[in-house]
């Protein structure tokens, strides 16, 4: 029975969620490696027409959305250091920001497709535009996918019980700075470096 | 977690950190738009903006995840979590690009 009521991981001391949320970044990670390789491998056999097409990216656009991912990191570190000091009101704030700030980022890549699709560029179009819807896309879902637990953390914070599960958020933590992470490198690669 | 520093040190990291990435995001667009490197150079201008990019994204990496994702204050054990998948991938990219003959 004492193994059922654990809640650390017994060699390393590392509690359970935490423990798994990492395995699944490690996934994650192996995830979208394959992009990555496969946009290195078609980049270095077609490099002309990665290069066009790059230029064909608005990077100030994507420059603005880094800000703003980096600046949800942020508030999302504060939000999980807020409630570990029981500061209620910070969190509420924090997290409100970190969820303003992924809707600003989807808001952004909403328009950035939205001019791509009225330029008539489609994933179709050339191997650098499969590349970039899929390889954004994926990321736009990961954000998206973000703001579910964001948002229920949020309104689950005004009850009359208020949110108080640390260890959650700050798995939910974790995984907001993977996504961060994830564009962190799409921005030089997609954007930049051609 | 992080028992050994206060609030207050934690948060000046996080605002360090953050002042850090927003510096290097400008970097590394200043790098990439405003950097020319002379025609005679060929190819070796290429690499180098491939180079840059890249090595700004990784130390912007490396902040995100030691301060941000708590690697510096956490258990240590978690750190294989980072390592492993690191290894897997730099296995990956060598096999498909080097040993598949592909060039850089």
């Amino acid at each position: 029975m004492s193994a059922l009521t654990l809640t650390h991981e017994p060699v390393t001391g590392i509690r359970h969620g935490k423990l798994g949320m990492w395995i699944f970044l490690a996934s994650e990670v192996m995830f979208f490696s394959g992009f990555f390789t496969a946009f290195i491998i078609l980049r270095n056999s077609n490099l002309a027409a990665f290069a066009k097409g790059a230029t064909e990216l608005s990077w100030p656009l994507a420059a603005l959305n880094t800000v703003v991912l980096i600046g949800s990191s942020l508030t999302m570190a504060m939000a999980i250091l807020s409630l570990e000091n029981g500061k209620k009101q910070r969190f509420q704030l924090f997290m409100f920001i970190t969820f303003l700030c992924a809707c600003t980022f989807l808001v952004v890549k909403y328009i950035e497709y939205t001019t791509k699709f009225h330029h008539g560029i489609y994933p179709s179009t050339s191997t650098f535009f499969a590349m970039y819807f899929i390889m954004t896309g994926f990321h736009g879902i990961h954000v998206l996918g973000g703001m579910i637990p964001i948002g229920w953390m949020l309104s689950r914070s005004f009850s009359k019980k208020g949110y108080t599960d640390y260890g959650r958020v700050e798995i939910l933590g974790l995984y907001w700075h993977f996504v961060d992470l994830v564009w962190i490198f799409l921005f030089p690669v997609l954007y930049l470096i051609f | 977690m992080a028992a050994h520093l206060s609030t207050e040190e934690i948060q000046r990291a996080y605002i360090k950190v953050f002042s850090g990435l927003l510096i290097l995001t400008v970097l590394t667009v200043i790098a990439a738009k405003g950097l020319h490197f002379p025609e005679s150079w060929g190819a070796i201008g290429h690499i180098l903006h491939v180079v840059i990019g890249l090595v700004i994204a990784v130390l912007k990496a490396w902040m995100v995840v030691y301060i941000f994702m708590h690697i510096k204050f956490d258990n240590p054990y978690i750190r294989v979590f980072i390592y492993i998948p690191l290894f897997l991938f730099s296995v990956l990219v060598f096999a498909l690009t080097v040993l598949g003959g592909s060039t850089l």
